[in-house]
């Protein structure tokens, strides 16, 4: 298969001394939609405007759509289509001249401009408010129309940077609704970073998570939760007792044992089962417990288990949200399930 | 470039047309100075008719009244009012991503600041002789209006409107480096008030030339306003070019070299401030 994105050694840093993006490399095949996450700050972004030829790299090279993207960042701003995570249409124009004007920034033929702006508006769902000023559309609406703007000349290549970040539940369902028609409809290449790893793990075929400036781990959405060795159960001890790791750690079915946040971590391939003997040999170990939670396998856990902390996604979230959010992504796509 | 330019500028005119407000704070200030302070200055009964005209001639450099003489400098100066905003949407610009957006198309730095440019000196342009007219205008309602003197030929009206075009990108490309080179708003409007005020008073276009001190009229001499309102007052008055140095080309080269040096700064100023970030 061949590569739509090639990274190599790839670093950037901001005033001599602060490396937001550190020595990355990486591969994304033609047509396949690739998952970079990461929490604010760890590069994503950095990143992206060194791919789409906003920012200039302190070393290393991008090959994008077969061109080199430091090289000749203007060649590479027609092969692509860029979503930014911030609204960037202009307010005082409407849908349409929007998007006219994308179309002739971006070279669209005279003769299908018309007939590409009434199929994109269309489209999006946002035909009956074309005529009105963008700046009296919804989030949602708004989100659609940026989505318009950067696939107005069908780039091979699609970057979407927190695309949804934002939106309300049904804006995040319906955008990546529109997002796999187009992949599925035009072979689309789509590098999307996001905060959210549910999303990530329902639509992108392959993941990195950068932290730091660094890669720390990639792969499938599967791959990387099989690296986790299987269910996590969390015990949270009414106190830390000395031999309390080395107790759980020398149970039968038991992978790995950390510490982390007033718990120990505990990897099984089977949690359910294993429940029982570990709380008993807490309870041997002279150690209460204050309560023992089971985790399967997720996004959530392998950014843990990559980076030591968790993934905070929205501190405004609430786990309601969370979880219509989920139910949502997850109807829009068929139910389907890693 | 020619379709990215003519799509950029229609984005342009379309934001200056749909801000009514804006239009009309542009042409409120330059109808407030001609009915008050155009109107307040006009001391030319002055003396109870004892004066000689050719006193006020002297004064005025060939305008017979200082309201003639005046309305010919806010003809002028609406290039320095009409272009200040378009800095400005620069910078809103910029806050609201829009300008992030046109960059990270393949729309050159110079269509970008080239569409700004051409947008940003329509308004003034029009603006100009508006100012003009209504001074016509007012001067029949029975009070000091222009009078204008001398019979405007096809050549003296093809430089008077060369004159408000030279002067209208001169401005526009001053606010636009000043709006490619600053972030904030404020930062902004600091800038241009700072600009604005010295650039008028050390211009011909309040004061009659007459009454200037010399070393204010030598530097008045190099002001791109006073090059403007000299060409504009030279083709409206009869025999003001006995008041002039030089004839209105000359006036125009040294605004044709003004608004050069300030194109090439603003365009190098917008390249480096659309460049990819280092």
């Amino acid at each position: 298969m061949s590569e739509a994105i090639t990274v190599q050694g790839l670093s950037k840093t901001f005033n001599g001394s602060v490396h937001a993006v550190d020595n990355i490399s990486f591969a994304v095949n033609a047509g396949e939609a690739f998952g970079f996450l990461g929490p604010n700050g760890a590069g994503k972004t950095t990143t992206v405007s060194m791919l789409t030829g906003g920012l200039a790299p302190t070393s290393g090279q991008a090959i994008v759509d077969g061109i080199d993207v430091f090289h000749d960042p203007q060649a590479i701003k027609r092969r692509i289509g860029l979503v930014f995570q911030e609204s960037t249409a202009d307010s005082d124009l409407t849908g349409r001249e929007n998007l006219e004007l994308a179309a002739a920034l971006f070279g669209v033929p005279r003769r299908t401009t018309k007939q590409t702006i009434d199929s994109l508006l269309e489209r999006m769902q946002i035909g009956d408010a074309a005529d009105r000023l963008a700046k009296t559309y919804s989030g949602g609406m708004r989100r659609r129309l940026e989505l318009a703007v950067g696939i107005i000349h069908s780039p091979q290549v699609l970057f979407l940077d927190e695309p949804t970040l934002g939106l309300d539940p049904q804006g995040r369902a319906g955008f990546w609704r529109y997002v796999q028609e187009l992949r599925k409809d035009h072979g689309m290449t789509v590098f999307v970073t996001t905060h959210y790893l549910d999303e990530a793990d329902t639509i992108c075929d392959r993941i990195a998570i950068i932290d730091h400036g660094h890669i720390v781990a990639s792969g499938t959405p599967s791959e990387l939760k099989d690296r986790l060795g299987g269910d996590i159960v969390t015990l949270r001890p009414l106190r830390f007792g000395p031999d309390v790791e080395a107790v759980l750690k020398a149970l039968p079915g038991v992978v790995a044992v950390s510490t982390f946040d007033g718990t120990y971590r505990v990897k099984t391939p089977r949690g359910e089962e294993l429940i029982p003997a570990l709380v008993e040999a807490c309870t041997r170990a002279g150690v209460g417990l204050a309560g023992v939670s089971l985790k399967r396998p997720s996004l959530d856990e392998v950014f843990l288990e990559f980076t030591g902390r968790e993934y905070r996604e929205d501190e405004g979230m609430t786990a309601t949200d969370r979880a219509v959010r989920i139910g949502q992504v997850r109807q829009s796509f068929g139910g389907s399930r890693r | 470039m020619i379709r990215e330019l003519n799509a950029l500028t229609r984005r342009e005119l379309l934001r200056i047309a749909r801000n009514p407000q804006a239009i009309f704070t542009s042409l409120l200030l330059p109808i407030l100075y001609l009915l008050l302070f155009g109107q307040a200055f006009n001391l030319n009964s002055i003396g109870g008719g004892a004066i000689p005209p050719s006193v006020f001639l002297a004064l005025y450099r060939g305008a017979p009244s200082y309201f003639s003489y005046f309305s010919a400098g806010m003809a002028g100066f609406v290039s320095v009012t009409a272009t200040l905003f378009i800095g400005a949407n620069v910078i809103f610009d910029r806050l609201f991503g829009v300008l992030k957006r046109t960059a990270a198309s393949p729309a050159t730095a110079t269509s970008i600041f080239g569409s700004r440019l051409l947008a940003g000196s329509i308004q003034p342009i029009g603006l100009a002789f508006l100012v003009l007219g209504l001074a016509v205008g007012i001067g029949h309602l029975g009070l000091a209006g222009l009078d204008v003197t001398a019979s405007v030929t096809a050549v003296g009206a093809a430089e008077i409107f060369l004159a408000v075009v030279i002067l209208s990108m001169m401005f526009a490309s001053l606010f636009l480096a000043i709006g490619f080179s600053v972030e904030q708003p404020q930062t902004y409007f600091a800038v241009v008030n700072a600009i604005n005020l010295p650039v008028l008073l050390t211009s011909a276009a309040l004061f009659p030339w007459g009454t200037m001190p010399t070393w204010l009229q030598n530097v008045a001499s190099y002001n791109p306003i006073t090059l403007a309102v000299n060409v504009i007052r030279e083709n409206l008055f009869a025999g003001a070019a006995a008041y002039y140095p030089y004839g209105p080309a000359v006036y125009l080269l040294g605004l044709f070299a003004w608004a050069m040096a300030m194109f090439v700064v603003a365009i190098l100023l917008a390249r480096r401030a659309l460049a990819p970030r280092r």
